[in-house]
């Protein structure tokens, strides 16, 4: 299998393993997001991918979720 | 001339050094052979030939030929210029050297006296000189002066320290044996499936260099930031206003902050409580290597290596003691008084150093690393004979105040904390000033401290809250190294030595696994770690490093044998590069197309100011051969940007935005300076878009 977003081999689903980290991250942060500003997950990865602090895996991986590409695994606020 | 004694000195400057001390007229006559100067003093009615070396004349090889196999295992000592196309000149040295030591009658090693000098010199003594290494005497010193060339080689040690030759072999030996066979698999598997030559490479220390980096790289570009608020209050006293930040640092949920925030609106604070801690700082160690490499790229920017190279050639001129050292200590035989005067000498540190001379006792403040070899660096209390460069005199003079520092005073510092109640809620503002400079002044200008004084307060006193300001923040991620910082985790991991770390570095750069000043991992960087993550991760082991690291320091205490580590690292390596070559094929093609992605990076100039999400690219026109600015979205049809470039000399990515319209701009090299090119037809520096 192969990553959607830049081609590398993927070990199992949809990510590479630079790309699966940073899905992981944006999961994980997503919790303290909710809690500082109840947001949800749209607007969440609105904000981070306009966010100049946020790594480049990371706007890649947001990028493709706000297509609709993919899905963390996240609840929704 | 015969029966004469043969010094072997490690540099060619050295060996000056060494025939001008050690004649009893400081007139020693220069010879020359087959192009080779040599010296030849006169010293207590016996004749002395002085002959330098260029560093390392003897390197190892492979006993096999060839390129393009592996596992080698097998290999020998040889003249560097039979391994080295380049190093035609230590082939002249090397018959110069063994004519020279048919007519000598005893030998002393001058080499440096650390892990590679002593190498340098057994080596010599070994294979140039016919077996004399048992025979030859070895002189210890730090610095090139006079007085310590004179003593060492009046008080010569009987032998060479074979201790730290077998470390010193080993080393060479196990990184021989760990570069040869990892960059041989990665180019070997990358030529098999491209059938392109590239040169690809690791090692014992740039494996785990590379993995400090790769870690560092990986959390940067998978980062997400999060959000915290601040809450600050500009408070007025005695006609002044400070600002001062609410107790909690850190404020995880929106609304609380803004309650707080707004609670605080147009009240009048009380001062509740003022802190004050005064402490005294102890003047700095001496310099280690380290220390001053660190301390010279935040002062001047410049690279470790830079400043070991502007270090080495200061110690070449006698102007400051051995720099490769570990060594924050200054023992007292070095005669810190007599290097004060001397330094006294200079109008610049005239005052400094007789405030210093009127101490009763001179005791340096000496830090805890030790080094069997040499002591801090110091400076040996020589000026400089005519005016030096202005990069090598930054490192003199930082290293001269250092050294005078490092015997002054503690310097005095205050703190004041007043703490402020704003309905209720806690904030604080922070002044400070110093007491006693103690060995700030004789730092200076090397060590800074803004005072920030405040007014008279006092507990209960009322305050005016001009403004609440409410700050949203992000949490940042860690930055990427620097020379400096990676040098200072390198030694921390106990990875490398501190002769090697700064080339590490470099050879990092050179293989283009890593770019930039803040130091970012390429594509291939990236792969190549991969690869060597999947099929050797002992190989990238700071474990590993450390252990062998620990065996050398065993071996210099006759605690470990040589073999046993080499028959070690041969069973560490053998069973990875089996498995490697089992997956060459693989390999090669993931290093393939991380090369291909690499050429692709370097043409990439930055984001597209037009489309946003594609990356500007220099690109070739398929009909033209023509070169020009295109945008990396228009392969999906997104983006059509393109802009001309000049079509003479070079041109790549500036790294730079341009000033006047913010978009990316290119570096062009031709004959004269490289000069940066904003492509922008509508830039705004652009003359005929000013007067539009």
């Amino acid at each position: 299998m192969t990553c959607v977003i830049c081609n590398k081999k993927s070990r199992a689903g949809m990510y590479c393993r630079s790309h699966e980290k940073a899905c992981e991250n944006i999961a994980r942060s997503y919790e303290q997001w909710r809690e500082a500003l109840e947001i949800s997950w749209k607007e969440y990865l609105s904000q981070i991918a306009n966010n100049p602090l946020t790594g480049e895996w990371t706007k890649e991986v947001v990028q493709h979720l706000l297509k609709g590409g993919g899905q963390a695994n996240v609840k929704d606020g | 001339m015969d029966n004469y004694t043969l010094v072997i000195a490690e540099k060619p400057d050295a060996a000056k050094r060494i025939a001008l001390a050690l004649d009893k007229r400081e007139k020693p006559r220069k010879l020359s052979e087959n192009g080779v100067p040599y010296y030849v003093a006169k010293h207590n009615g016996v004749e002395i030939v002085v002959v330098p070396a260029l560093g390392h004349l003897y390197t190892i090889a492979a006993e096999r030929k060839g390129r393009n196999h592996y596992p080698v295992f097998s290999f020998k000592w040889v003249p560097r210029y039979v391994a080295e196309r380049k190093a035609t000149r230590i082939r002249s040295l090397l018959q110069t050297i063994t004519t020279l030591a048919k007519k000598a009658e005893a030998f002393v090693d001058a080499c440096d006296f650390d892990v590679e000098g002593c190498v340098i010199g057994y080596c010599i003594l070994k294979y140039a000189c016919g077996a004399k290494e048992h025979k030859s005497k070895r002189m210890k010193f730090s610095t090139l002066t006079k007085r310590e060339l004179e003593k060492a080689y009046a008080e010569a040690l009987p032998q060479l320290d074979f201790g730290l030759i077998e470390a010193g072999l080993t080393r060479h030996e196990i990184d021989w044996l760990f570069g040869i066979n990892l960059s041989r698999a990665l180019t070997v598997a990358t030529r098999k499936w491209s059938g392109k030559y590239v040169t690809l490479s690791t090692g014992r220390v740039q494996g785990p260099t590379l993995k400090f980096l790769v870690a560092r790289e990986e959390v940067i570009r998978s980062f997400v930031p999060t959000p915290y608020w601040k809450i600050r209050a500009q408070v007025e006293t005695d006609g002044r206003v400070f600002e001062a930040r609410y107790v909690k640092e850190r404020i995880e949920n929106k609304k609380e902050a803004e309650t707080i925030a707004n609670s605080c609106k147009d009240k009048k604070g009380q001062i509740e409580e003022i802190a004050i801690r005064e402490f005294k700082q102890p003047p700095p160690f001496p310099f280690d290597l380290g220390t001053l490499q660190s301390e010279a790229y935040s002062l001047f920017s410049f690279a470790p290596r830079r400043t070991l190279n502007l270090a080495q050639q200061l110690y070449l001129d006698a102007l400051i003691s051995y720099p490769r050292t570990d060594s924050q200590k200054l023992p007292s035989t070095i005669d810190y008084a007599t290097i004060l005067k001397n330094l006294g000498k200079a109008e610049q540190y005239y005052k400094l150093t007789s405030e210093l001379l009127l101490k009763q006792t001179l005791k340096p403040n000496e830090g805890y690393n030790e080094d069997p070899a040499h002591p801090a660096i110091y400076p040996t209390g020589n000026l400089p004979q005519r005016a030096l460069e202005p990069s090598k005199r930054k490192i003199w003079d930082l290293v001269v105040r250092r050294f005078l520092a490092v015997f002054s005073e503690p310097a005095a510092k205050q703190n004041m904390k007043v703490y402020v109640k704003i309905n209720g809620h806690r904030f604080h503002f922070s002044g400070r000033r110093i007491l006693a400079q103690g060995w700030m002044r004789y730092y200076e200008p090397y060590v800074k401290f803004d005072e920030l004084l405040l007014p008279p307060t006092k507990k209960g006193q009322i305050v005016n809250v001009k403004k609440t300001l409410l700050e949203e923040v992000f949490k940042e991620p860690p930055p990427r190294y620097n020379p400096s910082s990676l040098l200072k985790d390198m030694e921390e991991a106990r990875i490398g030595t501190k002769a090697t770390r700064a080339d590490i570095m470099q050879t990092l750069y050179d293989r283009r696994y890593i770019e930039g000043e803040r130091m970012t991992v390429t594509s291939l960087g990236f792969e190549v770690f991969d690869v060597l993550e999947k099929h050797c991760p002992q190989v990238i082991s700071t474990d590993l490093t450390r252990q062998l690291e620990e065996k050398m320091d065993r071996i210099r205490e006759n605690k470990e044998k040589r073999e046993d580590v080499l028959t070690d690292v041969i069973g560490i390596l053998h069973p990875s590069l089996v498995a490697f070559k089992e997956e060459e094929k693989v390999v090669g093609e993931q290093l393939n197309d991380a090369l291909e992605r690499s050429k692709l990076e370097e043409r990439i100039i930055g984001t597209c100011p037009v489309c946003k999400t594609g990356k500007l690219f220099i690109n070739y026109s398929r009909k033209t051969g023509k070169r020009f600015v295109g945008c990396t979205s228009y392969f999906k049809g997104l983006c059509k940007t393109c802009f001309r470039l000049p079509q003479r000399g070079t041109v790549g990515s500036s790294g730079k935005n341009c000033p006047a319209c913010g978009w990316p701009t290119v570096e062009v090299r031709m004959k004269s300076h490289p000069w940066v090119l904003c492509f922008n037809p509508e830039c705004p520096s652009k003359t005929g878009n000013e007067k539009s």
